[in-house]
Parts: C-alpha cells; structure tokens; sequence
C-alpha cells in the first residue's frame, strides 16, 4: 500500500527508482501488477485529457473547405498552417497579443509588489486591526467578482478610465490585492523571527529587513503566486469585456471570441487562434512548472 | 539618513503617491476626453466580427473617409458580445455612434425607449427605396429609426447534382413536397436536414420551419400578431402548424436535433440529407467549389388562398439618439444607403445578400437572380422570429420547438409551457 501511494504521489521518482537494479534483484510480481495497473489507468485518463488538445492542434492545421466538406469530426484531408497566419493577421491576434501583455505583466508586478508590502506588515508587526484586514481580505475572495460587473463599469467610466488598458490593469491589481495579501503573509509567517531580529540587531532598518531578508526568502511564494496569477490575468475575459470596448485595445480572449463569425465560424482558424493564444500560459506553466504545485499548497501549512 | 520606517514617514509617503496617482487620474480623464473630441470620429459599432466580412467593414469605412467631410472608424466585436452589451451601449454617457443591426420589433423597442436617432433626414435621399422597407423602418411614432442596407432570403436548398442523380424535382406544393420527400426517403436519403442543435448551438434555425409553416397556413398578419402576443400560442390555428408540421417530421434528419447549422450544411454537401430550410448565410459555411452546384426552391404552397409571404430578414443600421456626432452619424448612414456603398460591401464580403437599395448592383449570379425574384414577388415579407418579436422570446421558441423536434407526441403540453414562457418574458 505505502508502495503504491509513493508511486501516486511522486510518479517520477518512483519510476526512476523501479527501473533500476533495485527490481531485478528483488522481483515481485503484485508489485510489478500494481505498476501495470497504474500506468494503465494513468496513461488512460492522460490520453483522455490529450484528445481535445489533439483535436484542436489537427483542426488547426485543416484548411476550412476541407472542414467545410468533411465535418469537423472527419480525418483531416488537408494540410495547411493558414489557419494560423489568418487569425495572427487578419483575425488581430497580433496586435491582441501585445496587448495581453501590456495588461498582464504590469498588473502582475504591481499586485505582487503591493501585497508583498502589506502581507510583510501584516505579518510582522502587530498593527491594529491586524485579524480583521484579514479577514475582510478573505471575505473579499468568497464574493464571486461577477456581482461587481456593473459598478466597476460604472466607476472606470466616472474616473474617466473607461476603455483603456490602464482600467484593466487597476481591476486585476484591485481584485489580486486581497488574495496574493493573504497567501504571502501566511508564508511570510513561517520565515523564523531570529533571522529579523539578527537583521535589526545589525543595524537593519523595516525597509532593509524587507527588502534583504524577507523579500529574497519569500522567492519560492512570489514565484508561485506570479505564474499563477500571470495565467489567471492572460486568460481573464469577463473584465476585459467590461472595462473595454474598442476592438484594438482587446486582449488576447475577447479577440479570440471575436473570430467567430456571425453566422459561420472558420473552425480551422478559431483553434489556430486558440493555440496561439495558449503558448505564453503554456510557456509560463513549463517555466515555472515546480512552483506551480508548490503554489496550490502554499500557506496551508504555518 | 536612516533607513528606519517611521509610521509618519510611511504617511506622508502614502499620501504623496495617492495625490499623485489621483493627479495622473485627472490628467489620464482631461486628455481622453480631449481625444474624443478632437478626433471627432463617428464610431461605428459591428458585430460583423468574421475576418472577411470585418476585412469588407473597413474597406467600406476607408471609402467613406476618403470622400472628405465626416470621418468614420469601425469598431468591431464578437457578435455574442454585441448583442449582450448593445443595452448598455446605448444608455452609456460616451456611447458608440453607429450600430450594426436587424430590421424588425428590436429596433422599434429601442426607439420606444428613447434610444435611438431619428433618421428621417437620411430617408429623404433614399426616395428611390420600397415602401416595405420604409415602413420596416419606421417605429410607432412615425420617424424613421433604422437605414437599411441589404436583405436576404431563407428558402430549400439543395445540391443540384444529387436531385438529378436522385431523379427528382424541387417541389412547389406541399403534396409535391410530401411525395418529394418520400421519393428520397426510398432512395436511401434523408430528404430533410436540420442543424437545430450541436456546439455552439443553433437552435434558432428551428424558427424558420415554425415561421413558414404559420405564414404558409394562417398568413403573415397573424403571424406577427402571435408574435406580438395578441393570440396565445397554444392556439388551435397555431396548433394546425404542428399538425402540418407532423406530416414530414419522419422524413426530418434524426441528427439534426445534435447537428449545429453549420454540421447540417457539411450533411447536405456530402449527399447525407437531400435539402434543408436555411438562409442564404449558410453559404459561408459549404465549400466553395460546391457553390456552383447549389440551388434552392421556395418553401412549398400549403394553401393557396394565402398570400404568399416569404422570410426576407433585413439587415442594417441605426444610430444612438445620445451620440455627439449626429451630423457626421448622419452622413455615414447617408452613405451607407447609397447604391455605390452597398455594391461595394457586396462584393468584398463572401455572403449571399442583396443590396438595400434599388438601383444598386446585386452580384448577379443564377442564385441571387432567382431569389430577389423570389422576394419581389412575394406579397409580404417577414423579418424571422426573433426580429419579428424580440431576442428575449426566442430561447422560448427555441425549448418549444426542439422539444417538438424530439417528442412530437408531446404537442399539447408544449405549446401551454411554450405560453407561459412567453408571458413571463413579455411582463418583464
């Protein structure tokens, strides 16, 4: 049993370790059985999981008159990256693009940059009303953020920000703040109070503490918490389509829901759209691929 | 200096970046605005979101701007997204000036609120249009609120080659249609298509079967009078459109209930079903070397002291009545009407369509040529059903009538809920 649930939860290394010598010295065949068996049901589901993605990889790569002819469902009869060069181009991809990344990467560094100053606060100094900003924090986090659609759209355009890239970037920062906040002073937490009180007998004022001491030992939370929300904020589209309106300021989701027709939809060119427009997640989640699980786990142990 | 974070320290810079950030705040909303009024562009709002027909949008803005005077720049989004949003673009402060839309009760709702530009001045240079199109124009005050542009058909389409291999011919009664139907079945076909299902769903193409059958048997009038919710829909009349709809229901694709429109037009490419009602919007999704081998028959006589209407949705534009560019706005809609404008967009854009205006240029093939004169003479047109009654009312439509697609036997107990339905979304 404690075999197989090694095995489940760190396939990699269990795998390493069994095709050693390790198992030709010492063969044992319900163990051998159980590995069977897991990789089955492991390379099952996997294959499972893969076949949409595959799909959409070899929908993108048909020409739409062969789509057109043979369904969608059909073997592909055709071979063609046109797809791709239609929805980069003419579809706006480009230019969408750019500005994805005009969104995400500010909006990333200012809500981590922030909520790593008040989660230091939060965390290591006993500021009134310490629990409650916290708990305000969280409670922020269990109101679906959908019930705020049309006050936000309202105040963006009373602040006269309505429809620029600038909105979106202060709605992502303004509904990050509180979560990231929460998730790094719980991390914060665990960093041990002699390494500070070294630091401060050394001389170290509140700003050198954080920025030479915390800061560096709170890398693997920032890393994690970056990745996910860089993925989180790429993807967004409900407050891009609210906070935006002319077409050349859309991120990269609205542009690609943009590239169905009004009747028709050019299915070949819409997964060409939709691989491009999974690379830089894809890119991020290779990247940062260990911190993502580190992430998913991060502050449930203080 | 010490380094040391005092807590007034701490103030006096949070404040500084606040008053900061609140200055840039300012100086971010002067200069939009400015740039709004400066630019004086007209914006038109399109859901015309489809690469080609976006690519067809543009080229018909640049024109317009190279005339000099008012200038124009398109603003494209999802048409999902524009349907949704067009509420709040039209009450917004800095609202869009021009909208792309369908003729019909949605435009005449809007106008009722209020919201849209009176565009009377542009109809007196558009002398040369039917009455039809100006009364589908007009809104319960008399204005006219809508500039049309160009219009399309719904009728049986089928591939030439295979009714020839199939040794039948297009019907035009619907004793014709019943036996049509059955000469096909017993050549192994599936005589008739539907895409009223799949992903994205398109349940709406449904309507079309319950829209012609009721004009068919009861006439346009009362049509549109249970559309407008003067006769409940579990009427007997409408009734006897289900009794007649039964008669070819087994000869109705099984599929097509799973099919979305577009997988239906693939079924009718590759000879898996022999004809299917639709729009001439399917074009679009058929392979290109098929076109030529397209053709279409009107949908079958029911009886014939009906005058005979057909589906001819019109498409179009209107403007917000808060836009700040109403001269400009109204230039554009001037130019959008004219002949030139329209040829223009007909022949960039890949749709089947036909132009608005009279004397402007149709593409001129065997299919267009047959379908205007399908229309004109018909001696009525109606909109469809959503454009007829209200967006809201269709997914009512939509439940009752794939409901009715898949338990035909269930008839009595739909059409009830189908009112009830109806109700509530008409009280709203």
């Amino acid at each position: 049993m404690s075999v197989a649930d090694a095995e489940v939860l760190a396939p990699t290394r269990a795998r390493k370790r069994d095709t050693g010598a390790q198992l030709r010295r010492r063969p044992n065949r319900a163990r051998q059985g159980r590995a069977v068996a897991y990789h089955l049901v492991v390379g099952t589901i996997c294959a499972l999981w893969l076949l949409p993605i595959a799909l959409v990889i070899i929908t993108s790569f048909r020409s739409f008159n062969d789509i057109a002819a043979h369904g969608l469902g059909s073997a592909p009869h055709s071979f063609t990256a046109g797809g791709y060069s239609q929805a980069w181009s003419a579809g706006g991809e480009k230019h969408a693009m750019i500005n994805s990344f005009l969104v995400t990467i500010p909006a990333v560094t200012i809500t981590l940059g922030l909520s790593a100053m008040a989660a230091f606060a939060l965390s290591r100094y006993r500021i009134p009303l310490r629990r409650t900003i916290l708990l305000v924090m969280l409670a922020g986090n269990l109101l679906p953020p959908q019930i705020l659609l049309v006050p936000v759209a309202k105040l963006s355009e009373v602040l006269g920000i309505f429809d620029t890239l600038n909105s979106v970037i202060a709605v992502h920062v303004g509904f990050g703040l509180g979560f990231y906040t929460f998730v790094l002073q719980g991390f914060m937490r665990t960093i041990p109070t002699e390494i500070q009180d070294a630091a401060i007998i050394d001389g170290a004022g509140s700003i050198q503490v954080f920025w030479r001491i915390i800061l560096p030992l709170s890398r693997p939370a920032l890393a994690a918490l970056g990745a996910l929300s860089f993925t989180w904020i790429f993807n967004d589209l409900l407050w891009a389509i609210t906070v935006l309106r002319s077409d050349y300021r859309m991120p990269i989701t609205p542009a690609l829901l943009a590239l169905q027709g009004q009747y028709v939809s050019r299915w070949n060119m819409i997964a060409a759209g939709s691989v491009i427009a999974a690379v830089p997640t894809v890119a991020v989640f290779l990247r940062f691929q260990r911190h993502f699980v580190a992430g998913l786990t991060l502050g449930s142990v203080k | 200096m010490s380094s040391e974070l005092t807590r007034r320290g701490f103030l006096v810079g949070v404040g500084a970046a606040g008053a900061a950030a609140a200055l840039g705040g300012c100086a971010t909303s002067t200069s939009s605005k400015t740039a709004k009024q400066t630019g004086g562009k007209v914006t038109l709002q399109s859901d015309l979101s489809s690469p080609q027909a976006k690519a067809a949008m543009e080229k018909l803005i640049a024109a317009f701007n190279k005339r000099g005077g008012a200038q124009a720049s398109l603003n494209t989004v999802a048409a999902e997204t524009f349907r949704t949003q067009l509420p709040s673009y039209l009450t917004s402060g800095n609202a869009p000036d021009v909208y792309t839309e369908g003729a019909g009760s949605v435009a005449r709702a809007y106008a009722d609120k209020g919201l849209l530009l009176d565009v009377t001045d542009v109809w007196k240079s558009m002398g040369n249009y039917s009455a039809a199109l100006k009364n589908l124009s007009t809104d319960s005050k008399g204005r006219q609120i809508f500039v049309p542009t160009a219009y399309y058909w719904w009728g049986m389409f089928y591939r030439k080659s295979n009714f020839a291999k199939w040794g039948v011919q297009p019907a035009r009664t619907w004793d014709e249609f019943v036996t049509l139907c059955k000469t096909l079945k017993s050549k192994g076909a599936v005589p008739i298509g539907i895409g009223a299902g799949g992903t994205p769903g398109t349940p709406w193409v449904a309507s079309s079967w319950f829209d012609y059958l009721d004009i068919r048997i009861n006439g346009a009038a009362f049509h549109r009078d249970v559309l407008a919710g003067k006769h409940s829909f579990a009427d007997p009349k409408v009734k006897k459109v289900f009794s007649q709809w039964q008669t070819v229901l087994p000869y109705f694709d099984p599929k097509g209930t799973a099919r979305s429109f577009q997988d239906a037009t693939t079924a009718l490419v590759q000879g898996e079903t022999a004809m299917m009602l639709i729009g001439t919007f399917f074009a679009d999704a058929a392979p290109k070397e098929v076109l030529a081998d397209i053709d279409f028959f009107q949908f079958p006589i029911i009886d014939p002291s009906v005058p005979v209407a057909e589906e001819a949705p019109t498409d179009g534009f209107f403007a917000s009545s808060r836009s700040s560019h109403v001269s400009g706005a109204k230039d554009l809609l001037t130019y959008l009407a004219t002949a030139p404008a329209q040829e223009l967009y007909t022949s960039q854009s890949s749709g089947i369509s036909l132009p608005a205006n009279p004397t402007a240029k149709d593409s001129g093939t065997a299919l267009v040529v047959k379908g205007k004169a399908m229309l004109a003479n018909a001696a009525d047109l109606t909109q469809f059903f959503n454009r007829d009654s209200s967006d809201a009312l269709q997914p009512t439509a939509d439940n009752a009538l794939v409901k009715f697609l898949q338990k035909p036997d269930q008839i009595g107990s739909i059409l009830t809920d189908w009112q009830t339905a109806a109700t509530q979304v008409r009280s709203h």
